[in-house]
């Protein structure tokens, strides 16, 4: 199969996807128990003529085939609809959580991905030593902690003693803040959450990166480069590391797509108020357009990352394509 | 991102300029007759601003800050009876159809505009026209209103199709926006009053300009110098949102805040011990035992048997659920409408006792007897429930149900949770469809009744099926009274019937009332002034809280 050929199909599979999210996610929602109306049943304001104005409102008094058309059509002039939580365009709520969510999960990701990779690293090439034992049990212990009580966690050893700030992405009262003091203020807000998300998410990187690396390290050719007297991180880099890049890559690719997913319980400790948060509380209010527009984010997201992984395979490992 | 914050920061320059502090270290500040001028209050709160929109908010503390940065005719006073806001005094005719209002000279928006009656009759009017639309929220408030004007810039005339007993209520809740910016905003048929984002910096009227908002994160108020009312003596303050108790009560701990809208039962002592100022207050929000009393319900009838309801509600021990559940924070129910909302509640209501012996008399006396497994059978079948959970209980609410669940397994019950998101939970309540009530047997949520008691006596009435009722209960007699007590322009009319209505409900048990929540909340010593309500001191029911605090 020639590469252009390889290309093309992954291309088409990935638009096929897409469409199936796009029907997938204006069903899924719908089947849920209840509507944004019901919602409403403990509201003073919600009277009948209410619930019956955002009825039509919301589009909900129309057959549900009809309202998947409205949906197709809105989305092909790029419009995400409109928010049955604060009637305004999804669009614009979108990118407000989009634009608190990135950062904070990006540093957290990227931490997890470098950390992940050196402690592997360490550990395969250390394999069955006490730092090997000991690096490899500690990933696991933060991998399976519970998030939100590793968070909680790290707010009453950290936040009161070392002034790390517990709520959202910076303070209101900061006067007058210059470029540097802003950034600081930023950052030190962004690095709980991030560090609660890293220390969560690197066991993946150390246990795949050790078991891809032990598979390399295991061949003749690392041998023969051991032999030749090449220094550790030659060996490491040059020979054993790009040939164990494949699952890396994937993995990677998967974690990056993922960013715009959010962190919902992280979220919900730090009170930061981005894309996982709002996606629990539009599921809450049975918010249908916020819904698809998140999902249909996520989904493009993943499917894009995942189409640039599969191009690099490509480039990692001519053979994939065959 | 970073402009926006560039923003904020300038704006709290300006609020913090002349005062030069935030509570915990010495400020800068003058005094003016005994009491400290200046400085920005910092609340934190776990509810939110959903919109700043009224037309499309919903959450309570959106609802706190128009209050503050918008007029009303009236408000509530400390002692929960109504005095003026932007009306200074009013009078309605013999037969209750036509109110006159007498609203302050002189009076403008923060952009220098004149705010006068003609303002609120343009609001009731828009409101009138399109309550079928995008006003729906707020058709309630001009209920048998037919028309308003302003007979000349200081008196509002409103004039109504029938007496309507609780027009002040309405009006306490009336927030009135400038007509000089919405009516830019009637296209679409009106629609687009909901979709305008009405955002900050907000041209208000109250005591407060909304100065920047970032939903999810923070609100800034700054004093408005046009407010024709009382000037606060702080210079702003800021609202920061918290979904997380924790989190909250660790900032407010750490100096980040100075004070907080609610204080879980669980972190009152170590605040306390911290030196924090806790205050407790009898709320006016319930926990109930939903009974389906559905008449037309036709699988487990027995519920609709009043001595098992009685049997049932002998089976609840309220002063436990207090002291477990909600700490001692709490008070033993029984009306629904709550003794918080004053005189309103009839004082001479009083439920029957924990008695788990008559509750078993009253279940053999039905004819159901215990089975092997000590599950009564009745008509063919075991007493065996399932209690439809809402979300908004978790929590207190399933140490409540566990301690319910107990004793009601020493009556020969079987109750079995089914926990369900609200919505979910609605859907389960009402169905087969939207107005059935036939499936249900027992649930447990909550209300959060109005000061004024027509609201929760509306949610028990036959036509609010599909609206906001959650037990099925319909009782043609109870609705009768209902439509009577909305027109009893004469007070101590009105409250008979009201005592008389609450009676029934309770000796009718489609709810079993639980308890009533205490409000409490917390701030550090530096802060005095607050006016405490059942809704807590930072609420919708008047603009005294902040307009009042000040530094010690």
């Amino acid at each position: 199969m020639r590469g252009a050929d390889y290309v093309l199909k992954r291309a088409a599979f990935a638009l096929i996807t897409v469409f199936a999210a796009i029907t997938l996610n204006f069903v899924m929602f719908r089947a849920l128990p209840g509507d944004a109306v019901t919602n409403l049943s403990r509201v003073p304001k919600a009277t009948p003529e209410l619930k019956h104005a955002l009825l039509i409102q919301f589009g909900l008094d129309k057959p549900k085939w009809e309202q998947y058309l409205i949906y197709l059509k809105q989305l092909t002039h790029a419009n995400l609809g409109v928010s049955f939580d604060n009637s305004q365009p999804v669009l614009k709520n979108l990118k407000t959580d989009l634009a608190n969510t990135i950062p904070m999960v990006t540093l957290g990701t990227v931490f997890s991905i470098v950390f992940g990779i050196l402690t592997g690293i360490l550990s395969a090439w250390r394999r069955g030593t006490l730092l090997d034992q000991v690096s490899t049990n500690t990933a696991v212990a933060f991998y399976s902690m519970p998030t939100q009580w590793l968070a909680l966690m790290l707010i009453i050893l950290m936040a009161t003693r070392y002034h790390f700030p517990t709520q959202g992405i910076s303070d209101p009262f900061l006067l007058n803040p210059t470029p540097w003091a802003h950034i600081k203020d930023v950052l030190r807000h962004m690095f709980l959450p991030s560090l609660t998300l890293g220390l969560t998410l690197y066991g993946e990187y150390t246990l795949v990166v050790r078991s891809a690396m032990l598979e390399t390290l295991g061949e003749d050719y690392i041998l023969t480069a051991r032999a030749k007297g090449l220094p550790p991180s030659q060996i490491v880099r040059k020979h054993a590391l790009r040939n164990a890049m494949l699952p890396i890559a994937t993995l990677i690719a998967l974690s990056l797509g993922y960013i715009v997913a959010g962190t919902v319980l992280i979220e919900y400790v730090f009170s930061w108020p981005g894309i996982g948060r709002a996606v629990v509380e539009a599921v809450h209010n049975r918010d249908y357009p916020m819904l698809q527009g998140a999902f249909l984010i996520l989904t493009v997201s993943v499917v894009f990352f995942n189409f640039v992984a599969d191009l690099l395979y490509f480039k990692l490992d001519p053979r994939v394509t065959e | 991102m970073r402009k926006r914050h560039l923003v904020v920061g300038a704006v709290v320059l300006a609020l913090v300029a002349v005062a030069c502090g935030s509570g915990a270290t010495g400020t800068k500040t003058q005094s003016s007759g005994g009491v400290k001028e200046g400085g920005v209050f910092r609340l934190g709160t776990s509810s939110g601003i959903d919109s700043l929109n009224p037309f499309v908010a919903f959450q309570q503390d959106a609802y706190a800050a128009f209050e503050y940065i918008y007029p009303t005719l009236v408000q509530y006073d400390a002692h929960l009876n109504f005095v003026g806001d932007f009306a200074t005094s009013w009078e309605y005719s013999a037969d209750g159809k036509t109110w006159t209002f007498h609203t302050r000279p002189n009076a403008k928006w923060s952009d220098g505009q004149p705010l006068t009656a003609a303002d609120v009759a343009w609001n009731i009017n828009t409101i009138l026209k399109y309550q079928k639309g995008a006003t729906a929220n707020a058709a309630g408030y001009v209920s048998h209103i037919t028309s308003a004007e302003a007979t000349d810039p200081n008196t509002l005339v409103v004039n109504y199709d029938a007496a309507v007993a609780n027009v002040l209520s309405q009006f306490q809740q009336f927030f009135v926006i400038p007509e000089h910016i919405w009516s830019q905003h009637l296209g679409h048929g009106g629609a687009d009053l909901k979709t305008f984002d009405n955002a900050a910096p907000v041209v208000s009227g109250g005591p407060f300009i909304l100065k920047s908002f970032q939903k999810g994160q923070t609100a800034l108020f700054e004093q408005n110098p046009s407010y024709y009312g009382p000037k606060p003596h702080i210079q702003g303050f800021g609202l920061q949102f918290f979904t997380n108790d924790d989190a909250m009560i660790t900032a407010l701990k750490s100096g980040e805040l100075d004070g907080v809208e609610t204080v879980p039962p669980t972190n009152v002592k170590t605040l306390q011990d911290a030196g924090f100022v806790v205050k407790s207050v009898p709320g006016v929000e319930f926990h109930d035992l939903i009974i389906n009393s559905n008449p037309k319900k036709t699988t487990n009838v027995e519920l609709l048997d009043p001595n098992v309801k009685k049997a049932f509600e002998y089976a609840i021990d309220r002063n436990k659920i207090v002291s477990v559940a909600r700490l001692g924070f709490a008070q033993p129910g029984d009306s629904i409408v709550p003794p918080a909302t004053g005189i309103w509640h009839d004082p001479n209501l009083k439920p029957i006792p924990f008695d788990l012996n008559a509750a078993n008399q009253l279940l053999d006396q039905a004819g159901f007897a215990k089975g092997s497994d000590g599950i009564r059978v009745a008509h063919g079948h075991p007493m065996a429930y399932t209690v439809i959970f809402a979300h908004d209980e978790a929590g207190p609410g399933d140490r409540a149900f566990q301690i319910i669940q107990a004793d009601f397994q020493q009556i020969g019950v079987k109750l079995t949770q089914r926990a369900l998101d609200d919505s979910a939970a609605f859907d389960a309540i009402t169905a087969p469809g939207t107005t059935g009530y036939l499936n249900f047997d027992l649930a447990m949520w909550d209300w959060v009744p109005l000061i004024d008691p027509d609201f929760i006596l509306s949610v028990v009435t036959c036509g609010q099926y599909g609206g906001w009722s959650d037990s099925g209960y319909c009782n043609a007699q109870y609705d009768q009274w209902y439509k009577e007590q909305s027109t009893l322009t004469k007070q101590s009319d009105r409250v008979a019937l009201v005592y008389q209505m609450q009676d029934q409900i309770y000796n009718d048990r489609p709810y079993i009332v639980l308890n009533y929540d205490d409000q409490i909340e917390a701030h550090t010593k530096n802060w005095t002034g607050f006016v405490y309500s059942p809704q807590g001191s930072f609420n919708p029911l008047s603009k005294a809280t902040m307009t009042e605090i000040h530094q010690v």
